[in-house]
């Protein structure tokens, strides 16, 4: 396969990465091959790159390494994996709960490399307001983030639910690239994007202020909003 | 246009110091605010760029900017404005991601209360908030909104795989969009209230070659059919009154914009439309006060008239602070 990171995009990330990047991040990638559970003709397509941009962009960096799980049911099953390709991004502040279902290509690529950074520090840029009110939430739960790569506004929306994740690890944050998921898209009717869905209770569309989303995710784990 | 990684990693988040008395804050970082702040900065003044959604503006969503100087081949909307906000930062502009719910003056002295940072005082404010879609004018826009009717090709095109969809609009928007939709779609059906466009030339014409683009002329939207997501749009005929339902799975709508101007439509001037007044120093009612790009009453929003904006509105800005300090 051609490379897929230009020259000019290696050398930004790898010096991002020297100057932003401080402990270990793990990127757990979970394939499947041809005629897997969870191989369709519309996710099929894109595995392939997804593995190689993968590869690409840990070559960059020592402190960002892959690990990928091909058919493996056990580690789908410990991890929890719904659909493939699914990857995670483990650093300091996450358990397995930031979480990519498809590629993260286009706008989505700048999520996943702030994600890095976000897990290798160990800390996000959510307000201190944010971050006292997400400790209030003490159930499981699940933010998923409908998003299309063209979509310039998703990554917004992407990076929220994936640092509340960062902060309370109650928290899930799912990116899911709508068009290799046709089926769960149509399951919430996504038919613009971000589509942000909380506990399958409450929904918004469209890239929201945090304090907005937070209100929406509070919502969604069931806490009564203060003030 | 389509990268496969379109890398843009933002500065991390600048805190805004509710101690500090900056000279400039611009509320809005699209190409208008952004150029202010490239221009700010270079002038060294203490400045502020307040952006409460992502940096951009609405240009964020075009895939392809072809009337913006300097870029022969033209260049994606994301990437122009990242370019930008890239610029503006080199030379020092600050970018808060947060919002501004109300501006008062005190003396000579702007106070803005934020959303998160608390309440910001500074000597000249920059209002590029932007504008927002009209919303299509149909009784049932908002059971739609999301289920077929959207507001951004770029985002949603991919939904509507060889599907039938409408554009509603004859605008530049509109006319850009039905091409980028053609991509995706196997019919696109543009419905258009008179029975020529306004977009520009070019764009017309790459639009009336394309064979999966089709008019629908002297047509105006009246409803929306459909069950749980769209499955029509009614429209009538404007000279003959006669109606039609065009089979859509999605309706794409451009017809105009609404001024993001409610934070200051009590204190400054606007038109009938929200639309902020300005002079030619891109000042407003208010001295200290400045509006640029499509928030301001303008004959033309475009990158580039933004752009401009953002310099004239500094270059003004920054005046008036040095007049302020001669009264002292």
């Amino acid at each position: 396969m051609e490379k897929l990171l230009k020259e000019k995009d290696e050398k930004y990330i790898k010096e991002l990465f020297e100057s932003k990047l401080d402990g270990e991040v793990e990127l757990v990638l979970f394939l499947q091959s041809e005629g897997g559970d969870k191989v369709t003709k519309f996710n099929s397509q894109y595995l392939p790159y997804t593995e190689e941009i993968l590869r690409e962009l840990t070559a960059l960096s020592d402190k960002v390494k892959l690990t990928v799980y091909k058919d493996d049911k056990e580690k789908e099953k410990e991890y929890g994996v719904e659909q493939i390709s699914a990857l995670f991004v483990e650093g300091k502040n996450t358990n397995k709960n930031v979480i990519y279902y498809g590629i993260p290509s286009g706008h989505e690529f700048s999520s996943l490399l702030e994600d890095i950074i976000d897990a290798s520090k160990g800390t996000t840029e959510l307000s201190d307001k944010t971050k006292s009110e997400l400790k209030r939430i003490t159930s499981p739960t699940e933010i998923l983030v409908f998003v299309t790569p063209s979509c310039p506004y998703c990554p917004r929306a992407v990076r929220t639910a994936h640092q509340m994740a960062m902060e309370n690890n109650n928290i899930k944050g799912i990116m899911i690239e709508a068009n290799e998921f046709p089926e769960w898209s149509q399951k919430y009717s996504v038919y613009a994007v971000p589509k942000i869905i909380i506990n399958d209770k409450v929904q918004f569309e469209g890239a929201l202020p945090e304090d907005a989303f937070l209100e929406n995710v509070l919502k969604g784990a069931g806490k009564i909003i203060l003030e | 246009m389509e990268e496969f990684a379109n890398i843009f990693v933002a500065e991390e988040p600048v805190k805004a110091d509710s101690k500090t008395v900056y000279d400039i804050v611009i509320i809005g970082a699209g190409p208008g605010g952004l150029t202010a702040g490239i221009y700010a900065g270079r002038s060294r003044l203490k400045t502020l760029i307040f952006e409460r959604l992502s940096p951009g503006g609405q240009i964020a969503v075009s895939d392809e900017v072809d009337n913006y100087p300097g870029f022969p081949e033209g260049i994606s909307g994301k990437e122009l404005t990242d370019r930008m906000e890239k610029q503006a930062v080199r030379f020092g502009a600050k970018i808060v991601p947060d919002e501004v719910r109300k501006i008062s003056k005190k003396d000579n002295l702007f106070e803005l209360e934020t959303a998160s940072s608390g309440t910001i005082k500074c000597k000249s404010v920059i209002i590029a908030t932007g504008a927002d879609p009209v919303k299509l004018p149909v009784p049932e826009e908002e059971k739609f909104r999301g289920r077929g009717i959207s507001y951004c090709a770029t985002c949603d095109a991919a939904f509507f795989k060889d599907k039938i969809v409408a554009v509603v609009g004859g605008g530049d928007t509109a006319i850009a969009d039905a091409i980028y939709l053609t991509k995706f779609a196997k019919k696109v059906i543009v419905v258009h209230r008179r029975d020529q466009l306004r977009a520009v030339k070019a764009l017309q014409e790459e639009a009336f070659s394309n064979p999966k683009i089709e008019f629908q002329w002297n047509s105006v939207s009246e409803h929306v059919i459909g069950e749980n997501k769209v499955e029509g749009l009614e429209v009538k005929n404007v000279k003959t009154g006669e109606k039609t339902v065009l089979k859509v799975d999605g309706i794409f709508v451009a017809i105009g914009t609404v001024p993001n101007s409610e934070i200051v439509k009590d204190i400054v001037e606007v038109d009938e439309r929200g639309f902020i007044k300005t002079n030619q120093n891109r000042e407003t009612s208010v001295s200290g006060i400045f509006a640029v790009g499509d928030v301001r009453d303008t004959p033309l929003r475009q990158v580039v008239t933004a752009a401009g904006d953002g310099a004239i509105a500094e270059f003004s800005a920054e005046n008036y602070i040095k007049n302020l300090k001669l009264e002292r």
